[in-house]
């Protein structure tokens, strides 16, 4: 089956709106600011995950403290539990867990190609088996947008049909991105309050950059407010997900957020910036915070290592987290050591380290944006990479250095 | 109001005041009172004193113990910080002079009271034996000896603000007659030896800690320890500052000499009856684990004192709580308990606690602990008010009818337990595999009496199954 270039069955309003303040003279890189219902939101940003519409043992006014504007839930989560009834009954997911400000929801597919479910793609559908339940769904395109209008979000994904970017079978990779692109339409369709939450299509294609270059045409044709990235942050080579970012964000309109779905290392955000999207989410800063590990400027810290019991400087000096901060600055001054003494033993561990990532995170990306305002974009990207690899330059990912100097940037240069 | 009991020119010489409020009886009468340390928050008695696991409060991170509750003293157990390697890291931390070591590892807020022992509370039952100069802990990597002097270290290197003394306890067990009598004993020399060395004439005046000493009361009769109960009141009553009854029982034969001292009630209530029993008796301070049992599982606390409004209308006693794993509170947006204001009533409701218990999202017990915390606030400072006006025992008669007199039962399932976190109660992480012995243990816990000589003859004694009588 074939897909015709053809402008959305029905006019695509937008709720949000995106003011653009800079862009690096040297990358691609750009710094805005993105208005959604529930408040505007600096881009570009790292959404912290809440997948089951909480963020991990931190209440809402901790999370809050850490500046985060946007938070994402997962809709196959939620679908679950607590369910469309309960979403409906109560008013929506940001009623149910007490966040006043934005919400993103995936599409309740399969993202990130982790989870455990089963799943096959049919024409009209994805069929999930649920795995602690033993029941067969089907997942419609309808029934995604049905599932996102009831919980309410800011920002609802199209339902793709999202492949192993690694897959041998470039059939099935043209396949899966004509279908997505088809099930944008009846999304589109199936939409019912576009005037409160902004949809974001999906470019599939895997790692083929023709098939992402057609994909790129047909989804922008459709205008819809906002445009993401998928089917990344499978398992590919970094160089193969960086020229992907590039060719899209080459051929998407520079009105529109770009949104990378599912990167989440501090290195892949940074250079994904430099190569033109403006927002990322993954699981990774505050699902390694559970497991003890704390992300410095310098890399991760496992704070349960032995070598940390007797080390009584905060996380990170510096950092200007509720943990980090000294006691006479009104932060609870809270040491490796004693990270170390509670990590993986108590749940406040858990909390405390959950705290300090997610700010981390959020500190990073409003660095790199005031680094991109005041044009210092690519000073900043060689700062962040010298300070993780200690200045030793034949230890930087040559990925990097291959996608920096494909947007004319020089990441060796002194 | 004055101060009236005898303690209250400042019998304590350390930083802690104590007085006593209104003209109630030193022993075996509710009282009200204030616990006063130097540069800490001030203490309004009866109080409970937050239970502490590794120095947090369970699952109130300690940005959130600060902002959205009234902790206002923590209690912690020494053996949570003994590692493998001696010393453990708290000790040492840096600090300035006046620091205290504790209080800054543990990231505690600079004015609330810090309460040390030396186990946690409630202790898990060790099965090496305590000896003369220590007592067998429990740490996260296994069993140790916790040394007399190693402690009497900890409270000068630490610096809590209120040290629990050394104690010979038996726990999970009910001791013999010989074991009760070296209980005494050594609780005897521990406490000797203890003021002797922090506080005694020749320690230096400058030297002499800071710390205000809690001497025990064993978890027995008052005839078993009347000679321990004796040097306390009349040697050892000047250089202690409170006491710590591991029963509450012991309240019953408080010497009134020593009515002047805080009376820190180390039991378990099983509800707020047995808790108001224990205030009735003259409990200041007290240590509530069920708030966190109930958090544990998915339980709102849910009562007030003397009665919630309407009392009057009811004809069934109302429950202590609610349990939010309920499907019916799957779209109950009303706030845990009516008119709360506590922060999770503030900012959430039942079906997001309930969906969060469901999701098994720790976000769940937190929000709980902090509402379980917040109704025994409003709680205690109802009986204080209620004593002071001195209708305490009409509301504690009130509150009985009004309530059922156990909590809900647990229905959902807990956060994971640690082994140190177990507890030797029914909720036990695996049953027991071996029940061959159980008989034969329980035949002889029976033929244990509390006195050496048995009361009955040789019949009587096959008949307990303690022996066979021969001919």
């Amino acid at each position: 089956m074939s897909t015709t270039t053809k402008p959305a069955s029905k006019a695509m309003p937008s709720a949000l709106t995106l003011h653009r303040h800079a862009k690096c003279s040297t990358t691609k890189a750009r710094a805005s600011t993105l208005d959604l219902p529930h408040g505007s939101v600096p881009l570009p940003v790292f959404m912290p995950v809440a997948t089951q519409a909480s963020l991990k043992g931190l209440s809402y006014d901790q999370l809050r403290d850490t500046g985060c504007m946007l938070c994402l839930n997962n809709t196959y989560h939620l679908g679950l539990k607590p369910g469309q009834e309960v979403l409906d009954a109560v008013g929506g997911a940001h009623k149910l867990q007490g966040w006043d400000r934005n919400l993103l929801t995936d599409s309740g597919g399969i993202s990130g190609l982790t989870r455990v479910v089963m799943a096959m793609q049919f024409s009209d559908g994805i069929s999930l088996e649920i795995g602690h339940r033993y029941r067969r769904r089907l997942l419609t395109p309808e029934h995604s947008i049905s599932l996102q209008n009831s919980i309410g979000s800011d920002i609802i994904m199209q339902l793709d049909d999202v492949i192993a970017t690694t897959s041998p079978d470039h059939a099935r990779i043209k396949e899966a991105m004509d279908r997505s692109v088809r099930w944008l339409d009846r999304c589109i369709d199936a939409h019912k309050h576009p005037e409160s939450q902004n949809l974001f299509c999906i470019i599939q294609g895997g790692l083929d950059l023709e098939l992402r270059r057609q994909c790129c045409a047909e989804m922008v044709a459709r205008d819809t407010p906002g445009i993401a990235i998928g089917g990344l942050s499978g398992g590919e080579a970094k160089e193969e997900f960086c020229k992907v970012v590039d060719t899209c964000t080459g051929l998407l309109p520079e009105h529109k957020p770009r949104y990378v779905m599912g990167v989440g290392y501090p290195e892949d955000i940074i250079v994904a910036v430099a190569l033109g999207a403006d927002m990322f989410d993954c699981v990774w800063p505050t699902r390694t915070a559970r497991f003890g590990n704390a992300i410095v400027s310098t890399g991760t810290l496992n704070l349960r290592n032995s070598i940390y019991a007797n080390d009584h400087t905060p996380i990170e000096e510096g950092c200007t987290c509720a943990c980090c901060r000294p006691a006479d600055q009104g932060g609870l001054g809270v040491t490796k050591s004693y990270m170390h003494h509670v990590t993986a033993k108590e749940t406040v561990g858990a909390h405390l380290l959950t705290v300090h990532n997610v700010h981390y995170m959020l500190n990073l990306m409003g660095a790199a944006r005031q680094a991109i305002i005041e044009d210092q974009y690519p000073a900043f990207i060689r700062k962040f990479f010298s300070d993780i690899y200690q200045g030793d330059k034949s230890q930087y990912p040559e990925w990097a250095v291959g996608a920096l100097r494909g947007v004319g940037m020089d990441l060796l240069e002194d | 109001m004055t101060a009236t009991t005898m303690g209250s020119e400042e019998a304590q010489s350390h930083s802690m005041n104590f007085s006593v409020l209104g003209s109630s009886a030193p022993v075996l009468a509710p009282r009200v009172g204030k616990l006063a340390l130097a540069s800490r928050k001030t203490l309004s008695t009866p109080h409970y004193v937050p239970l502490t696991s590794r120095g947090t409060v369970p699952h109130i991170a300690h940005d959130m113990v600060r902002k959205a509750t009234a902790i206002n003293s923590l209690y912690i157990g020494l053996e949570d910080f003994i590692t493998r390697k001696a010393p453990a890291p708290v000790y040492k931390i840096p600090v300035t002079d006046e620091e205290s070591r504790l209080r800054k590892f543990i990231a505690a807020a600079p004015d609330v009271p810090l309460i040390m022992a030396p186990r946690r509370f409630p202790a898990i039952p060790c099965p090496p034996n305590n000896t003369d100069t220590s007592i067998a802990i429990l740490t996260s990597v296994g069993f140790r000896q916790l040394e007399a002097q190693q402690y009497l270290d900890s409270i000068r290197m630490l610096k809590p603000d209120i040290a629990i003394g050394f104690a010979d306890l038996v726990y999970g067990k009910t001791p013999g007659v010989k074991r009760r009598g070296k209980m005494v004993d050594r609780t005897h020399a521990y406490t000797q030896d203890a003021l002797q060395k922090l506080y005694g004439a020749s320690v230096a005046e400058e030297e002499r800690s800071k710390a205000a000493y809690f001497a025990p009361v064993l978890p027995l009769e008052n005839t078993q320890q009347s000679l321990y109960l004796e040097d306390l009141e009349y040697e050892f009553h000047d250089r202690l500052s409170g006491l710590a009854l591991y029963e509450s029982a012991s309240l019953g034969f408080i010497p009134e000499a020593l009515g002047d001292l805080p009376r820190l009630v180390l039991s378990e209530p099983s509800s707020p009856h047995d808790l108001l029993r224990d205030i009735s008796l003259g409990g200041d301070l007290l240590t509530l684990p069920f708030v966190g049992e109930c958090s544990d599982a998915g339980i709102a606390l849910e009562f007030s004192f003397p009665a919630p409004s309407g009392a009057h209308y009811q004809r069934e006693p109302r429950a202590l709580g609610i349990d939010l794993w309920g499907s019916e509170h799957a779209k109950d947006v009303s706030t845990l308990s009516e008119g709360c204001e506590c922060y999770t009533c503030r900012n959430h409701h039942r079906a997001y606690i309930n969906h969060l218990l469901n999701a098994k999202e720790m976000t769940a017990w937190a929000l709980l602990q902090m509402h379980n915390y917040h109704v025994m606030d409003l709680f205690f400072a109802d009986v204080r008010g209620s004593i002071q006006r001195g209708t305490f025992d009409e509301d504690v008669q009130l509150f009985n009818r009004a309530y059922v007199s156990t909590l809900p039962e647990r229905t959902g399932e807990g956060p994971r337990l640690r082994g140190y976190q177990l507890s030797s109660g029914p909720n036990k992480r695996a049953p027991k595999v071996y029940g061959r012995l159980d008989d034969v243990s329980q035949k002889f816990a029976k033929s244990q009496s509390s006195v050496a000589t048995p009361d009955t003859d040789a019949s009587g004694l096959e008949h307990h199954g303690f022996a066979k009588k021969v001919r």
